[in-house]
This record gives C-alpha cells, sequence and structure tokens, in this order.
C-alpha cells in the first residue's frame, strides 16, 4: 500500500514561553531528538534554517527523463563545482561567480533538478581556508532528504580503535552501550539487510534484505574464499513497511533509487521529516520554526548555562530569542561547531562548550574515490533485471587491519558498489562510436559492476574548522575557516584501496575496464564528524559519553560531531543511535531534577 | 523529428530487406534543412549526422536521429543564457566543433562532411575519436563533447530508455529481482578474526 498522509499541521510558535528543549537542526540527529524527547513527553521546540519543502513535489521519484524539460538536470545558469575547481581553486568558491546560483559538486549529477531546493546556494553560504567540499542541505530534514542510504553499526574495533592499535583516542563508550539504541533505531525506522555475524560489523535488526544478481552473487563467493564478506546493501529503508508510521510506504523497488541525486517520495528510504518529525508532531509536544537561522546560545548571565538560541528570521531578518531549559544542537557536524564558537560570552570567551579549546579540532570523515569497474563478460547479452529498483547493490565489509596489521596504514576502509543495469546505462562510457558501440552499451549493460571504497580519515587536533575573522554569509554571521587536510594515512590507504579492488576483480574473474586511483576532495564523502567529540575527560573533550557539554549542563550537542573516530562506516544511523542514548539520558535527568 | 516505435520497425525492417543499400539511405533526415534554435540548417544537418553515426539505427532499435538528440542539443544550447561566459564559451565551441569536423573533410575528401561519401565520413570521425581518452587537439575534445550529449540525449530518450535498454524499471515491484541472499552459504569464517580483542 502506498501511504500518502498528509504533514500535520503546524502548531503555533510561541517565543514568550520557556520550552524544555530547544532544538537547533531537523536532520537525522535533531529529528532522532525531537522524537525521543516528545516521547519522553517534554515540550520541545525545533529550529530549522531552511524551509519545509513539499518534498513530494520537489523529488517527482518516478518522472521520465524525457518528460523532464532539461532531462532532469538543473536550470542551465546553474553551477555545479568539479573535482577540478575544488582542486585548483580556493574557498570561497563562489566568489565573483557569473552563474545565478553555484552548488556543491553533488549538484553535477543528473537528476539534480530535484534537489536544486534542497542543497544550499554557495552564494549565500560561503567558506573559506583548505580546500574542501562542503555539501548542505538547508530544508527540513537536512541532508536525510537526499542521503545514499547506507545504514551501518560500529563495533568495538571502532569503540575502542584505540586499544586496537595505539592511535588517538577510545570512545568512552562500548558497543554494548549503543546495541540496544542501534536496536531501538532499526525498529522505529526499517533497515533492510541480510545477518552475516560479523564482529566488526554487528547486524542490525534487518527487515527483508534487497537482493544480489548474479554478477554480485559471483563477487560475494569469490571474496568469500578469503574471507572477504560482500553483502547487499544495508539500506536505511524499509522494506517491510512500519505498521507505526502513516507518513512511510514500503520500498516498491521502483528504481528511482538509481537516480541522483537520491530521495524517497514515497519515504520508503529513511527521511527525518517524514520517520521522526511529522510523528513527533503528532504527539501534540513538537513545535517546529523553519526559516530560523540560529546564530548564538544565549547564555544566562547569572548561572552560566545555555538560555535558549539566539537566530534570525530568514524572511524578515528579524533578531529573535527561543528559549530552552535545555538547548541541543543537531545542526551538523560543522554548524554545530560554528554555533559553539559563536557563542562566546563573558562566562565562555572561548565559545560555549569549549573550555577544552577542542571544539572544532579532532575533524575527521571518510576518504574515497579509488574505484573499479569491469564486467563478468559472460554476463553480456543476458535478460536484464532491474537493478536500479534497489536502495542499493551490495556493500563489501572492512578487512584491513582486524587481525593482521597493515605495514602501511592503519583502520579500515569497505567498498560500495553494484552490477547490472540503471535507468542511464553506466555502459555508456564505453569508448568507440556506431553500431558495434551501440550493441556494446546494450549487452554489457547486463555484465558491469562497479565499486568505489570510504575509509576512515584518523581524527588528529591539527585538522579543524574555526571562524573566519571577515567574511560573513548572507545574514552577516562569520563562517567557518577550514584548515583540513588528509594525511599519509588516508593517501596509504587510498592506494591500498585500488590495488585491493583490481585484485578482487581479477580473483572474481571480472574484466576491468578501468581502476580510478584518483583522491577525490576532502569532504566528498559528506561525512563530517568529530568536531566536538565526546569523552571522560573535560580537558581533551567537549561532550560527556551522553553528549552533554563538560561545561554547561543544559547543553548537549547530538549529532556527528561528537564522534570520536570516523571509522569506516557511513555514519547516520550512529548518529541516531547515540540521539536516542542521550536524550534519554537527558530526559530522565530532567524528571530527577538535575537541569 | 521522434519516429514512433512503428516507424521505427518498418525502417528497420526496410534495412534488413535491402542490404545493398547503404544505411544512409535509410536514414535519412527528414528536417535536413530545418534550422535549429541554436544552429541553423547546415549546422543542424551536421549535428543530426555526426549523432546518427554515433548511435546509429540497428536492426534492433532506432538511432540517435529517431531520438532527436540533434534537436535536445541544439535546445539545450539555446537555452543557455549567454551573458555567463562559460555558457557562451560551450556555444562557441559548438559551432567552432562543427566547422572542424567540416574543414575535416574539405581537407580529407574535398567536400563538406556530408558532400562526402560515407567512408570518408566514418574515417573522418575515426579519426576525431582515436583521442577520446586523452583528447589533445581541438577535433578530439568536440568529439568527446559531442558523444557525451549524444548518449546523453539518447539515453534519457524514450527510444534509448524503451526501445533499445528496454529498461523495465521506474514501475511499483512486488519483489526485488535476483537472488535471495538467505538462499546463498553462509561465507565461512576462517579469514574473519574473532571479537577477542577489544
Amino acid at each position: 500500500m502506498l501511504l500518502r498522509a498528509p504533514a500535520p499541521p503546524p502548531k503555533d510558535v510561541d517565543l514568550s514561553r520557556t520550552y524544555d528543549a530547544v532544538i537547533v537542526g531537523s536532520g537525522a540527529a535533531g529529528g532522532m531528538a525531537a522524537h525521543v524527547l516528545t516521547s519522553h513527553g517534554l515540550d520541545v521546540l525545533m529550529l530549522e534554517a531552511g524551509k519545509k519543502l513539499d518534498i513530494e513535489s520537489e523529488l517527482k521519484s518516478m518522472e521520465w527523463p524525457y518528460d523532464h524539460p532539461r532531462r532532469g538536470e538543473k536550470p542551465y545558469t546553474a553551477h555545479a563545482l568539479s573535482f577540478n575547481e575544488y582542486t585548483i581553486r580556493q574557498p570561497p568558491y563562489a566568489q565573483g561567480t557569473p552563474w545565478k546560483t553555484m552548488y556543491s559538486y553533488v549538484q553535477g549529477w543528473g537528476g539534480s533538478d530535484y534537489s536544486k531546493n534542497i542543497l544550499v546556494n554557495e552564494q549565500d553560504h560561503p567558506y573559506t581556508g583548505t580546500r574542501y567540499a562542503w555539501v548542505r542541505a538547508r530544508v527540513l530534514g537536512g541532508k536525510t532528504n537526499i542521503w545514499g542510504r547506507l545504514a551501518l553499526r560500529l563495533s568495538d574495533y571502532d569503540f575502542k580503535a584505540k586499544t586496537h592499535d595505539g592511535y588517538g583516542d577510545d570512545w568512552p563508550i562500548s558497543y554494548a552501550d549503543v546495541a540496544p539504541y542501534y536496536d531501538k533505531v532499526d525498529l522505529y525506522l526499517g533497515i533492510a539487510g541480510h545477518p552475516e555475524g560479523l564482529p566488526y560489523l554487528p547486524d542490525s535488526l534487518f527487515q527483508r534484505s534487497t537482493r544480489l544478481n548474479a554478477a554480485e552473487v559471483r563477487l560475494r563467493q569469490s571474496l568469500a574464499r578469503s574471507g572477504r564478506v560482500l553483502t547487499p546493501y544495508r539500506a536505511g529503508v524499509t522494506t517491510d513497511g512500519l505498521k507505526h508510521n502513516k507518513y512511510r510506504s514500503r520500498c516498491f523497488g521502483r528504481g528511482a533509487c538509481g537516480r541522483h541525486v537520491g530521495g524517497c517520495d514515497i519515504h520508503a528510504a529513511f527521511d527525518s521529516p517524514t520517520g521522526l518529525i511529522y510523528p513527533a508532531l503528532d504527539t501534540g509536544h513538537l513545535t517546529l520554526r523553519t526559516g530560523s537561522i540560529a546564530r548564538e546560545v544565549t547564555i544566562d548571565p547569572g548561572t552560566g548555562k545555555a538560555r535558549g538560541i539566539a537566530f534570525l528570521d530568514a524572511g524578515t531578518g528579524q533578531a529573535l530569542e527561543a528559549r530552552g531549559r535545555v538547548v541541543i544542537l543537531a545542526a551538523s557536524t560543522l554548524e554545530s561547531a560554528r554555533l559553539m564558537l559563536l557563542s562566546r560570552s563573558a562566562h565562555h570567551p572561548n565559545g560555549v562548550g569549549n573550555s577544552s579549546g577542542h571544539v572544532g579540532h579532532n575533524f575527521c570523515e571518510h576518504v574515497m574515490g579509488p574505484s573499479v569497474y569491469g564486467f563478468y563478460k559472460d554476463l553480456a547479452g543476458k535478460p536484464r533485471t532491474i537493478d536500479d529498483g534497489r536502495p542499493g547493490g551490495f556493500y563489501i565489509a572492512r578487512y584491513r587491519n582486524l587481525r593482521e596489521r597493515h605495514p602501511s596504514f592503519i583502520r579500515g576502509y569497505g567498498f560500495e558498489g553494484s552490477s547490472g543495469t540503471e535507468m542511464f546505462p553506466s555502459t555508456a562510457r564505453l569508448p568507440g562510436f556506431g553500431a558495434s558501440y551501440k550493441k556494446a552499451v546494450r549487452e554489457m549493460s547486463s555484465a558491469a559492476v562497479h565499486m568505489g571504497g570510504f575509509g576512515e580519515v584518523l581524527a588528529r587536533y591539527e585538522n579543524a574548522v574555526g571562524l573566519d575573522p571577515e567574511v560573513k554569509d548572507k545574514w552577516g554571521i562569520p563562517v567557518l575557516r577550514f584548515s583540513f587536510q588528509f594525511g599519509d594515512n588516508e593517501k596509504k590507504m587510498a592506494a591500498d584501496m585500488a590495488d585491493t579492488a583490481r585484485e578482487m576483480f581479477e580473483e572474481a574473474g571480472i574484466e576491468i575496464l578501468s581502476v580510478d586511483r584518483k583522491v577525490l576532495t576532502e569532504g566528498w564523502s559528506i561525512h563530517e564528524l568529530g568536531t566536538a567529540r565526546m569523552g571522560a575527560d573535560p580537558k581533551t573533550s567537549v561532550v560527556s559519553p551522553f553528549q552533554q557539554s563538560h561545561d554547561v549542563k543544559n547543553l548537549f550537542v547530538v549529532d556527528g560531531s561528537t564522534h570520536v573516530s570516523a571509522s569506516c562506516q557511513n555514519p547516520t544511523w550512529t548518529i541516531m543511535a547515540l540521539a536516542w542514548r542521550s536524550c534519554d539520558y537527558l530526559a530522565d535527568q530532567m524528571r530527577q531534577g538535575n537541569l | 523529428m521522434t519516429l514512433s516505435r512503428r516507424d521505427v520497425l518498418r525502417l528497420a525492417a526496410a534495412a534488413a530487406a535491402a542490404p545493398l543499400l547503404p544505411r544512409l539511405v535509410v536514414a535519412e533526415p527528414a528536417t535536413a534543412l530545418a534550422a535549429g534554435r541554436f544552429f541553423d540548417a547546415a549546422q543542424m544537418a551536421l549535428l543530426d549526422e555526426l549523432t546518427e553515426m554515433i548511435i546509429p539505427q540497428d536492426e534492433h532499435s532506432g538511432g540517435a536521429r529517431a531520438a532527436g538528440v540533434a534537436a535536445y542539443i541544439d535546445g539545450r544550447l539555446a537555452q543557455y543564457d549567454s551573458s555567463i561566459p562559460d555558457l557562451r564559451e560551450e556555444q562557441e565551441k559548438w559551432k567552432a566543433g562543427l566547422a572542424i569536423v567540416d574543414a575535416a573533410a574539405r581537407e580529407s575528401a574535398g567536400a563538406s562532411f556530408l558532400a562526402a561519401t560515407a567512408d570518408q565520413r566514418l574515417a573522418i570521425l575515426t579519426r576525431l575519436a582515436a583521442g577520446e581518452d586523452h583528447p589533445k587537439t581541438d577535433g578530439e575534445r568536440f568529439f568527446v563533447d559531442l558523444k557525451h550529449w549524444t548518449t546523453f540525449g539518447y539515453y534519457t530518450a524514450r527510444i534509448g530508455i524503451h526501445d533499445e535498454m528496454e529498461y523495465k524499471g521506474n514501475t511499483l515491484l512486488a519483489e526485488f529481482s535476483g537472488t535471495d541472499p538467505a538462499t546463498l552459504p553462509a561465507i565461512p569464517p576462517p579469514g574473519a578474526p574473532r571479537p577477542g580483542k577489544p
């Protein structure tokens, strides 16, 4: 059954009252905070900088390219930054541009007309410093509207990575602390996958898995000989449906998933609005204010505690304040750090929650780029299956630095990949022209396999963001200045990705067309993490194991900024599990009168 | 410009029935003399022929001509705002690219590209395509652009998606296609580490 329940009606915002909690941001972290706190009966105000879009009419997931005036492409007056531009130019990238709008690289993909109102215009949102491909979505639900859906758990190989290899810091929590919350996220939001029993990539409570096509089965069997695991894409998608959520349909394998940028107009893929925020609104405890540009955590001058959020109305520019007994930052790894740094006061001269000096530091993410593309020649000309009618193809779990130590780098990487036919054939990249080219595109499309790596970028203190002393955004708020670069470990890891990708394809009997060894620009993975890391020691960390500011007890930071290390797994599911755990704690503390 | 599926089948049948006729006769452009919104009539005819040479009609389906690829490229360039330097350069590049093709034809065949023989045309396009991986000359770079927009225009068109690729997706499905992983043998653990440490 296709579910198309309308969004719940808005509730009037009352800025004269003090809410139990004010949340900044409406993505995975903010949505989860709203869900958990309202389920505890707390009255919550959520501030979102962007608009609430009529997302179904934005995404038009099933529109054929030929029914679109530009075959799905964004307006021709808009420009998406290319790898080359990120490489040779310095931010702010939109400075002096003749383009009407400028977007991050994501908008260079086909289908970008459907995300043109979701992603930010770089002209309004500059940043400075080292090169960085920063992808931002200022809209209700943030990047969850278009995320890649790969939903993975971390394990103690990640939470206790320092114990394992001596580098960096362990998290102050372990898998046992988070596992019950991963379970809750799985059950509340739905996740498709196949259990493999891997200690380094724990299984979720899976709904019906997607399937593997012929090429993927063969690659899985080949890899199994060396103990490597190719598993169907673990997708944050409900394949069996969710009886408790009237806003989301189950997945019908329609095939818009292969269309970049993503997005799912029946909300089988998780997004924060339909998965978390609308149900929270239905409790009657959530008030939502969009078009609210947070610029500072306000401080009670008497106590030094957080009083609320100073924000600008995006429409009128009016300066306003929302008050809460508790303030929760969930604005994204980099925006939450920016907000803390912007919040300087007599009590917190370094920025709120920043007595350690670690806000903005230990910035980490995933390195990507190395990839391989090839063919199972004997599958050429075989009947084509609907391979993009799945939320994803496959994932190859990490295999480096688990038992053996790699001589040249620490930590690990995994591969995302897929095989077979998409609406736009990947085989169009084949060389040549004419009848033989056309036939090859057609026949080889059932035989194509490709995959690319995602590797852990080490958390290093010197990789950081800070405030630019001069440059301001459209609203006059100081912007971030990046000081972030991949190091030696990332470069060696990326080289190993390319080498092993080739080896795995060769061993599997896949004829290789191309191996790409290029490392993509910092930021490309859209997995920024770690600028307000958690820890037990207030001198070296920003928040507690429950994401509570060490300095300001009624300030919580519940997004990816609190991650101690990046691991190589995609972070969204962990962000939500941790936010759930912390908000349970918060509600409990509030009940006990400690907040 | 777009042919129906039935037209394509009829043309394909005619092509099959007349194997001695050069294919160009079968796929003669119906609108060879019409000017586009961006290109003039001669440029349109040349572009139409080049796109059809890249993705020709065959016994399986219509080609770039039937899919209206030249009109797609022309419409795209016509929509470009020439006050934006990159877009103006792009427009100029396309006109220059077509001129390079004609100049190559006059040099090697002593005639315009369209007036050259099929073999001569093929030889010219083959030369331009030779540098596809690492284009060095303007002509080779033009071929890369030409092929890029031809493939994009073709495989996003009805003929490309439905007739040529026989794409069956973008519809509601009861079940994913492929093999249920539960039916596959579990992966044996020898290479997998045990969770001892940490």
